[in-house]
């Protein structure tokens, strides 16, 4: 008698409800129309333009990046390109430029005025303070335009202008200083410095194993720099000697050159496998349950899937377009004899050298040469904006980072007296650090993009180059995909790197 | 948690103020925050030094006679609107209005301002002046000028100082009187000073650059009456409040805020020329089928016991609103559809008692009329003529866009959040893969391919202008930052949250409209208000592609002049000026409303 209603709630529990209300299909079918719906609308859209562009005889191809353009560039590494993938080439290399140098000053300006609004100085604090309400609540652009408009106005090129007369330089072209460069000696250096680096590491390790011992201060860190110095003061003598090494690369060229066309997909093939395989056995060791059952949900099996397919693209993708692989095989071959070519110096080259600014006149207006290292007007205007501007937000980031370091610590560290640096070096910094560095990662991606404002005072940055070239060969799609790959790219790799600093700050946890 | 609640009954728990540090006498306090140790005195000097060069320097630049000042002065109707037309000024100022009396009905309305202590009103006048008068001596005046401003500078800083002497301890002032005398004195200067009148500089005799009184003469009446009627709205609401109740007050104006952007600008601004024959045979019969129609199916589907019926219905109304694209119709009725389908959709969610249901009737009811007398308002022609593209421009523009793109990404940027935070893949991945592919490219791009090639992408019958099409695109741009911040606000919702909406059976809708976004959109308030800062500043973009903002005028129009040619300087730091009081508003009001809704502090 009390079986029944015990059985007919089993049977209610576990028969499948019907398929219109089976939560599980009605989520699929859900996901499958709105992707559908979205495939659709995109479709329609595309077809749009397509037509769209036939009809005003315009072809969205990439032909134009072989093509010779007339272009002229106000700066960068040629300017004058000849062809519209040179041209963007240019751009690119000048947008990296700017954002890294623009990147390093910001930093540095940045940790200066998040450390001056935490000053015991009214007045240094009112400063920072007035400093970061202004540049903030002004568009970075209007910032960068104020700039250029003072720069142009600034006196014309002479050698009497400028605040150091003959090193330094301020005009209406720019702001011209001495240049230091590498000379033809450098690499050998550089062969020196890399061994007194991997002196420098085991000269750490027993410096730091003795402090762990003893305890005594052994200032590991210092040890290790003043090493690597002394490498680099010595390799200024010694470096001739290390001419043979160029021999080891020039091995490495014939080795890519002797290589099949195999070997560089199989390589790749294996490794799209071996990833995919990783991350699949990985997740599902993840997944299991203490008592060794898998409990996976349909977005798990997606993910297993979706991983599974992407590898297999990619395999099908390096076996079919061999283009790649040869692309790889020659580029390492360059590369290996453009690093050989760096070491045939004959007798003792200087590794760096300097020069001073020179001005040259071509025609009827003296410019600067290329002798000195140049900043022109468009260039310093888009990077003190960008400073200014990104400093202002980093030293916000820095404040709120040691703020949120808590009283106690500090309290602790006094308390099993420590000195004010080493508190600062070993308590403070560390937590603070881990505060500052995910939004300060994202003011470096800010930053980045925010270079491409630089079309406003006509520096040739990629988005003032691919402007030029659309507005030249009329293909708009093609120049803005690469913008867009270009940028994505960029944003990628300084996540990449933050996201690395950011594990090992928390690796640094208990 | 509960343990916690039944002890602090709900008001007696009182926040401590954080105990006040000492006051210390002017010179020890001058040692110990300035001379404290030789570092801090090398700082001291150092600092001081800046500050004199560079006040030094901004002063001599502001009050060179080379600066053409009379250029801003003189433009300040183009830096505000561009070239709307002379005659029909009236209506910017009908806008200005709306906007006064709003303001003033939503302080009264939500009981704003706090109070100020006199005294603390009396030493920040005793700063001011004592700023007025270092700039003073400071800046390249001629003696006379230097007298009058050192007298102007030590009156205020008397006054401040009287102030702060011999009011009580306790006597305090609304911040509000304070607003409305600052402004007064704002206004009443436009009275007595004639701006746009550069004296006082270099020469002994005052030399006029701008015509005398171009600021003043125009706009003085007008900027009094607006004063007045936002006094006016403003004891208005405070009598209005004492009699309705204020729920129902509060939900009023902010439909009247929400609705106020479009009827300024499509009514008001642009001046629709109204084709009634077509309206009344085509537009309102549409609206009354539609909305008795909608009407009625509503009611219906709100029923409990609707069941799986409705849900079929709901989902019929959406297969005609997709299928409404295969064949040739009106527009106004395809969206009509759609929007249907998504109320019929979302009725279980707000299914009810009689009162319930009824209400949502009746919001079917204003949605589609607001959508149609929007779509017919968009496609009238303007009677507005005015040289370029878009009938306005400036300030104007740059607020309008920035409000449009916010109010469009708002609903755009929470659904993107919820995709993203949602446990099916296919949802998840699309919404991932937009924000963070929107997130990587720099605004100009996106603005750029919006302006050239949006108009590719549509079908040849349909127009859309470039103003439009850059919102479009803005939006999109600002939606995918948007969500990143509710979705941080979403993470901050508790697990127990969910865990109890489920528990008491609510729909997975109910739990995200009623449960979860209202606790996530809170916390993500500060974040959310910067995000707002941020477009307005970004709309400066606009000028690089060629749109008339307050910075293409003040970089390219105004320069161009032949009466000011060159004058970029004077005229980009009016522009800073104008987006720094703006934004420093913004900031400062988003610091307040997070102290009054009580973040950081539960």
């Amino acid at each position: 008698m009390s079986d029944t209603p015990t059985s007919t709630s089993e049977k209610v529990l576990s028969a499948r409800p019907p398929l219109w209300r089976d939560i599980v299909i009605i989520k699929w079918v859900t996901q499958v129309f709105l992707l559908v719906v979205v495939l659709t609308a995109l479709w329609f859209l595309t077809s749009q333009a397509g037509d769209n562009l036939k009809a005003r005889s315009i072809s969205a191809d990439f032909n134009f990046i072989e093509r010779p353009v007339d272009i002229q560039l106000s700066e960068g590494i040629d300017t004058h390109p000849d062809s519209g993938g040179r041209a963007l080439w240019v751009g690119m290399v000048n947008t990296i430029r700017i954002s890294l140098i623009g990147i390093i000053f910001a930093t540095i300006l940045g940790v200066i005025v998040g450390l001056a609004r935490l000053s015991n100085n009214w007045l240094v604090r009112r400063l920072a303070t007035i400093w970061v309400e202004t540049l903030r609540n002004i568009p970075l652009l209007v910032q960068i335009i104020f700039f250029f408009s003072i720069l142009t106005v600034l006196p014309r090129v002479s050698l009497e202008t400028g605040p150091i007369n003959g090193w330094f330089h301020i005009s209406n072209k720019g702001i011209s200083m001495p240049r230091v460069f590498l000379a033809d000696g450098f690499y050998q250096w550089l062969v020196v410095v890399l061994i007194g680096a991997a002196v420098s590491y085991f000269v750490y390790k027993k410096r730091k194993r003795i402090h762990d011992e003893t305890g005594a201060d052994t200032s590991p860190v210092l040890w290790a720099l003043g090493v690597v110095a002394l490498f680099g003061i010595l390799g200024i003598f010694i470096h001739p000697i290390f001419s043979w090494v160029g021999s080891i690369f020039g091995a490495l060229a014939s080795l890519f050159d002797s290589l099949p066309i195999l070997a560089p997909q199989l390589l790749l093939c294996a490794l799209s496998v071996g990833l995919a395989s990783t991350w699949i056995i990985r997740f599902i060791r993840k997944n299991r349950s203490a008592r060794g059952h898998l409990s996976l949900v349909d977005d798990d099996w997606f993910r297993i899937i979706f991983t599974a397919a992407v590898s297999v693209a990619f395999i099908v993708l390096f076996v079919r377009w061999t283009g790649f692989s040869s692309w790889i095989l020659n580029s390492g071959r360059d590369l290996f004899e453009v690093i050989e070519s760096k070491f045939n110096v004959d007798g003792a080259a200087r590794p760096f050298d300097a020069m001073r600014p020179d001005i040259v006149q071509p025609g009827k207006f003296p410019n600067y040469g290329s002798s000195g290292l140049t900043m022109s007007i468009s260039f310093a205007a888009v990077f003190f904006g960008v400073v200014f501007y990104t400093s202002a937000f980093i030293g916000e980031n820095v404040r709120g980072g040691i703020l949120a370091v808590p009283k106690g610590q500090i309290e602790a560290a006094n308390a099993v007296g420590l000195k004010r640096s080493h508190a600062l070096r070993h308590i403070i910094l560390p937590q603070a650090f881990r505060v500052i560095l995910p939004p300060t990662g994202n003011q470096y991606l800010n930053l980045t993009k925010n270079t491409s404002l630089a079309i406003a005072v006509g520096y040739s940055d990629i988005v003032q180059v691919g402007t030029t070239v659309f507005n030249q060969t009329g293909k708009t799609l093609p120049v803005v995909g690469i913008w867009m790959l270009f940028y994505l790219s960029c944003s990628l790799t300084i996540s990449v790197i933050v996201n690395w600093f950011n594990v090992r700050m928390q690796l640094v946890e208990r | 948690m509960s343990d916690f609640n039944v002890t602090g009954a709900e008001g007696t728990v009182s926040i401590k103020p954080p105990p006040e540090t000492p006051k210390l006498p002017p010179r020890l306090w001058i040692k110990e925050n300035l001379f404290s140790s030789p570092f801090n005195i090398f700082l001291t000097v150092a600092s001081t030094g800046i500050l004199l060069i560079l006040g030094r320097g901004l002063l001599s630049f502001i009050f060179s006679h080379e600066r053409q000042w009379g250029s801003t002065a003189t433009n300040l109707r183009l830096l505000m609107t561009q070239a709307y037309p002379e005659e029909q000024y009236m209506r910017v100022w009908v806008c200005v209005g709306v906007i006064f009396t709003l303001t003033g009905l939503s302080m009264a309305v939500w009981n704003a301002g706090s109070r100020v202590a006199l005294r603390r009103l009396g030493s920040f006048l005793l700063s001011t002046g004592v700023v007025i008068d270092i700039l003073t001596l400071l800046a390249p005046f001629s003696s006379s000028a230097t007298i009058i401003w050192l007298c102007v500078g030590t009156g205020i800083s008397l006054f401040g100082g009287s102030l702060v002497k011999f009011s009580d301890e306790d006597k305090t002032m609304s911040v509000l009187t304070v607003t409305v005398i600052a402004l007064a004195v704002a206004i009443l200067s436009l009275w007595v000073v004639p701006y746009g009148h550069h004296s006082f500089v270099f020469e002994r005799t005052p030399r006029s650059l701008a015509e005398a009184g171009t600021v003043a003469l125009t706009t003085k009446l007008p900027w009094t009456i607006m004063l007045l009627i936002g006094i006016a709205a403003y004891f208005a609401g405070k009598a209005i409040r004492e009699k309705v109740s204020q729920n129902v007050l509060r939900v009023s104006v902010l439909t009247i805020w929400f609705l106020a952007p479009p009827a300024l600008l499509y009514l008001v601004l642009r001046d629709p020329d109204f084709d009634m024959g077509h309206v009344l045979n085509t537009d309102i019969p549409i609206f009354l089928v539609f909305a008795a129609v909608g009407a009625g199916l509503l009611f219906w589907l709100t029923r409990p016991t609707a069941g799986e019926l409705g849900k079929v219905i709901a989902a019929i109304t959406l297969l005609i609103g997709f299928g409404s694209f295969l064949t040739p119709m009106r527009m106004i009725i395809r969206i009509l559809i759609l929007l249907l389908a998504i109320f019929a959709i979302s009725a279980p969610t707000f299914a009810g008692d009689t009162q319930t249901r009824r209400r949502y009737s009746l919001g079917w009811i204003g949605v589609s009329g607001v959508t149609c007398w929007l779509v017919t308002a968009i496609n009238t022609p303007s009677t507005v003529e005015v040289p370029g593209s878009f009938f306005i421009g400036g300030v104007s523009l740059t607020l309008l866009i920035a409000i449009f793109t916010i109010v469009i990404s708002f609903p755009l940027g929470i659904l993107l959040a919820l995709g993203r935070t949602s446990t099916m893949p296919i949802f998840r991945i699309l919404c991932t893969w937009f924000i963070e592919f929107v997130r990587g490219i720099p605004l100009i791009t996106i603005l750029i391919f919006f302006s050239i090639m949006f108009p590719m992408f549509l079908p040849k019958e349909m127009e859309i202008g470039e103003v439009a099409s850059i919102v479009i695109g803005y939006s999109l741009f600002s939606s995918a930052y948007l969500a990143e911040n509710v979705r941080g606000g979403l993470q901050s919702v508790t697990r127990g949250q969910h865990e109890a909406a489920d528990a008491v059976g609510m729909t997975t809708p109910q739990k995200t409209l009623f449960i979860v976004l209202p606790q996530a959109l809170r916390v993500s308030i500060p974040p959310l208000v910067s995000h707002c800062i941020g477009v307005f500043k970004e709309t400066s973009l606009l000028a690089i592609i060629g749109l008339f903002d307050i910075l293409y005028i003040a970089r390219n129009v105004i320069p161009n002049q032949t009466e000011f040619l060159g004058s970029v300087r004077e005229n980009l730091l009016f522009v800073c000026l104008i987006y720094w009081i703006l934004s420093y508003q913004m900031s400062k009001a988003s610091q307040r409303l997070e102290r009054r809704v009580g973040l950081g502090e539960r």
